[in-house]
């Protein structure tokens, strides 16, 4: 392979791992927090982008409006789905979260797909997100630029929030103990409720940018990309927002890199991505920036 | 008295029964999930050709039984079994992709039910089936076509994207594979993906590099439409030709402009009826729809509702599956919506097809291929 190529998938790589990794964002903030792997995410993911779909293609709104109402909207359901499935089970042993969450997820996919069928439908991408630019033969689309720098960005933004305000201070407290947090004044409730509504905000930019690199909505869509972005949160360390992102690129890369490399292994590519999961399991089974599981610190 | 009116009542129920039967037909297509877009235009055209005849020659009513099987094998497998088992139907239609198919067939020729495939293309669908019937072509004429369009147009060299989770890609690559290199031609590379992959930009990339004259994609259209996106994305610019598997209009929608000249294989051409029955059919299906152009799918759809109604009428006993098989296996010069049919003793269709290529956000016509 010459080195253009080689350039060529690398971008590739790095637009690819960047979606998984804001999708990832969200799965390690609720485990911080809640230690609930909310299998339900990918769907919010899904959401996000039906919801892109229809102020676009309905009512007709800028690519930017569509952005902000999706994100907020989505944003709103991830904490409307805490109050009424996770709230009432603060006090419940963990695996009752963790199948409330995998019952949304089923729901979530099959109203979508009662309310709007179950045929694929076109994303209405802006024509300047296809625009091409072609730099020493390495060809990008605006679209696969912007989504590694509104992920770092995001990233930033993350981490500003933990480690600069109140709320990231009351974040990171309750990761380490909800019950003694509660005693010092602060409202348990209303900060998860923060954490599922910023990682839900972030998987519906997550959803739109995916259906704009990859026009079609579906009610499934969700599921597979879900699936890889929690596998990312895990290798990148579950519990740490700059873990999910390294392992959103490491996930990204990985697909790309089989392709590559070995073009008739392609089909396999999504098993590539778990058995690099396994293996990160079996030696580093706190992920790469994770550490200890009781004391996650994002 | 009471008792001359109870018997006049009971005796006249019990002919009007005996009038009127409710045979049961099964249909099993998949009504949403990925492969939703192909099995609501095909479960289009049995109820269309259902409302068109609905009943058989003696007077029995003709009610069809639809089980949505999400796409999915598993779900095939048990949609095929409720349909034989506790609705106690006499034929099959449907199941619409070869993989799916393949289990509806697994299942009904154990229990001896017919079974008619709509377009299931698959080769070794029917071989060492007494109970699968097809009114489709096969992949290996599929691919022939492909094959000997290539070579007029010199194409030498080709690249070939198959999706290893479907038996119709499979076939399919194998078929036209086999028929390319008898032409001459050379396949640089036959690259493997999974149906479900949305990001096809390293498949693109990789084909790029290899520079191939033309490109074979025996895919769906979900994995289709992103390739020819993403190839128009990273500037690849190559013919690029599928089967039937693109044939319908979400195709279109979702791959936008990127899918302009685009070719695929299909059965039928709505603005070419080949026949009256056909022509009427189209306008049919436009009254009923208010739409003009007709998916092919609905009318193989129609068809194998067509060719079974054909069948039990020729039986004595309409719910007599074995002979409903055997008349199915006898149809000659059948004048379906989708053209002539004739029907073989391994079960499989003789039949033409046609070559469309997208043009202005249409398929269009461009030719016809007889066997």
């Amino acid at each position: 392979m010459d080195i253009l190529t080689f350039m060529q998938q690398m971008v590739n790589g790095f637009s690819l791992g960047s979606m998984y990794a804001l999708i990832a964002i969200g799965y390690t903030m609720v485990y911080g927090v809640l230690r609930l792997i909310n299998f339900a995410h990918g769907d919010i993911m899904m959401v996000g982008a039906f919801l892109g779909y229809t102020f676009m293609a309905v009512f007709d709104l800028p690519f930017s409006v569509t952005v902000m109402l999706s994100v907020t909207i989505s944003a709103l359901l991830g904490m409307f789905m805490d109050k009424i499935a996770y709230k009432p089970l603060r006090e419940a042993p963990k695996i009752s979260l963790l199948i409330t969450a995998i019952g949304i997820s089923f729901f979530l996919e099959n109203a979508f797909t009662v309310f709007l069928g179950g045929v694929p439908r076109a994303f209405p991408v802006p024509a300047y997100m296809e625009n091409i630019f072609n730099v020493a033969g390495v060809t990008f689309s605006v679209s696969s630029i912007m989504v590694p720098i509104v992920t770092l960005v995001l990233l930033l933004g993350i981490l500003y929030v933990l480690y600069r305000t109140k709320y990231g201070m009351a974040i990171r407290a309750l990761s380490f103990d909800i019950k003694t947090v509660n005693l010092m004044g602060i409202d348990a409730n209303t900060i998860i409720a923060l954490v599922f509504g910023l990682g839900s905000g972030l998987a519906a930019v997550g959803g739109i940018f995916w259906a704009v690199n990859y026009p079609s909505v579906e009610p499934m869509m969700g599921v597979l990309v879900g699936l890889k972005a929690f596998a990312a949160a895990v290798v990148g360390g579950i519990g740490s927002v700059t873990g999910a992102v390294l392992g959103g690129f490491i996930i990204g890369f990985t697909e790309v890199v089989v392709i590559a490399f070995w073009p008739e292994m392609g089909g396999y590519k999504d098993a590539f991505a778990f058995i690099f999961l396994i293996f990160v399991l079996l030696f580093k089974p706190t992920g790469i920036m994770g550490e200890d599981l009781e004391k996650s610190r994002f | 008295m009471k008792k001359v009116i109870s018997l006049a009542v009971a005796s006249a129920l019990t002919c009007g029964m005996a009038f009127a039967k409710e045979i049961k037909i099964g249909a099993v297509m998949p009504m949403s999930g990925p492969l939703a877009a192909y099995g609501q235009v095909c479960n289009l055209g049995l109820e269309l050709a259902n409302k068109l005849q609905p009943k058989l020659k003696n007077g029995d009513t003709v009610k069809i039984v639809l089980v949505d099987n999400k796409g999915d094998k598993v779900e095939t497998a048990t949609a095929t079994t409720r349909l034989i088992s506790s609705d106690k139907v006499v034929a099959i239609l449907g199941a619409l992709t070869s993989t799916n198919t393949a289990q509806t067939i697994a299942i009904a020729d154990k229990k001896k039910v017919p079974v008619i495939a709509s377009v299931a293309t698959n080769d070794k669908l029917t071989a060492k089936r007494t109970f699968a019937n097809r009114v489709c072509f096969t992949d290996s004429f599929q691919g022939e076509v492909v094959a000997n369009y290539a070579k007029e147009q010199g194409y030498k060299t080709a690249v070939v994207v198959v999706d290893q989770a479907q038996v119709y890609s499979l076939g399919l690559a194998k078929a036209f594979q086999k028929a390319f290199k008898a032409n001459g031609g050379k396949i640089v590379k036959k690259i493997k993906v999974t149906s479900g992959d949305k990001d096809f930009k390293a498949v693109v990339s990789q084909i790029k590099n290899l520079n191939p004259d033309f490109m074979f994609l025996p895919l769906y259209h979900p994995e289709a439409s992103m390739i020819s996106r993403q190839s128009k994305q990273l500037g690849l610019v190559k013919p690029m030709f599928s089967g039937d598997g693109v044939a319908n209009q979400t195709f279109i929608d979702l791959g936008g402009e990127s899918v302009e000249g685009y070719m695929f294989t299909d059965f039928f051409d709505s603005t070419n009826p080949p026949s009256k029955t056909s022509a009427d059919f189209v306008a049919f299906h436009e009254k009923e729809t208010g739409n003009k152009e007709m998916n092919s799918f609905t009318a193989l759809g129609a068809d194998t509702y067509n060719v079974l109604i054909d069948a039990m009428n020729r039986c004595e006993d309409p719910t007599d599956s074995i002979c409903i098989n055997e008349q199915i296996k006898m149809t000659k010069d059948f004048d379906g919506v989708s053209g002539k049919i004739s029907i073989n003793k391994e079960g499989n269709a003789t039949r033409s097809a046609v070559i469309k290529e997208i043009r202005n956000g249409k398929a269009g016509f461009k030719a016809t291929v007889n066997p």
